[in-house]
């Protein structure tokens, strides 16, 4: 496992690249976890109010930004 | 209503979907049919490229229009987490326990109406494929108009041709918008796919 080792070294380096590279990752990550759960509760009929206010976030910030996605099962009303 | 298409024309539909695919969208829409018949070498496509229209201006005009889906968590981003002490693996096939093989890498959606009669369609999201992107109500429209295109001039097929003469009837998807945005003009080009027939007839 010398790529383990050679990660384990990433880790503590100073090199701004490296720990760049690990900010953008975690946030695709991020992102990706935040659509998932959204699209969750939107399919469990929670309302924009209710998602922004377990985010932290207003509900407009978190309708705008997932509202045109549409997840599947939602909007089930005429 | 596929049972009539060539191969080439069956190519552009399964193209449209690898388009969408690698563009991370959620829908196959006109400007995926667009890519696909660039990538034919048939009637539709000679066409187009006589007419200066090429995949890659297309997908950068795609790109600029509607954006592409986040990039998926790819092995440099697993690597970039394992620095700071974070397993994607981990995480992924905790995600992928309780929602589903992929759930953590869903495209994002791009071109579809936000209303209209196609709207309440389900769509699969864990059931078959776990990578199905489905048609936006706009390029199933264009689908028909190959159709309806084919039957028009009196042939029993549907090739890319038809498909094109679809999307120019159909003219107000994104596709038009990328061709008209780089100077075309939709009626010069159906007459350019028309005489390419009477010259190939």
């Amino acid at each position: 496992m010398s790529e383990a080792t050679e990660l384990a070294a990433a880790a503590s380096s100073t090199d701004p690249r490296v720990g760049l590279r690990a900010v953008l990752a975690l946030r695709r990550l991020l992102e990706s976890l935040e659509t998932l759960q959204v699209d969750n509760a939107r399919r469990q009929g929670w309302s924009w109010q209710e998602i922004a206010v377990a985010l932290e976030v207003t509900r407009q910030g978190v309708h705008k930004k997932h509202a045109s996605r549409r997840p599947a099962g939602t909007r089930r009303e005429a | 209503m596929f049972e009539r298409f060539t191969k080439p024309a069956r190519d552009v539909v399964t193209g449209a979907q690898i388009e969408a695919r690698e563009l991370r969208h959620r829908h196959i829409g006109t400007e995926h049919l667009l890519l696909a018949l660039l990538r034919d070498d048939g009637v539709a496509c000679s066409v187009l490229r006589d007419a200066g229209v090429y995949p890659e201006q297309v997908r950068a005009d795609v790109r600029a229009q509607v954006g592409a889906g986040p990039d998926p968590l790819g092995q440099a981003d697993a690597d970039a987490l394992l620095s700071i002490g974070i397993d994607l693996d981990a995480i992924r096939s905790k995600i992928e326990e309780t929602f589903g093989e992929g759930a953590l890498d869903q495209p994002h959606m791009c071109e579809e109406p936000r209303r209209g009669l196609f709207r309440r369609q389900p769509r699969q999201v864990h059931g078959g494929s776990p990578r199905h992107i489905p048609f936006s109500p706009r390029a199933k429209k264009v689908l028909e108009l190959s159709l309806r295109e084919a039957l028009h001039l009196k042939h029993s097929y549907i090739g890319t041709e038809h498909i094109l003469l679809g999307l120019i009837r159909e003219g107000n998807g994104l596709a038009a918008k990328v061709l008209t945005d780089a100077g075309l003009n939709l009626d010069d080009l159906r007459t350019h796919v028309l005489d390419a027939l009477d010259r190939a007839a």
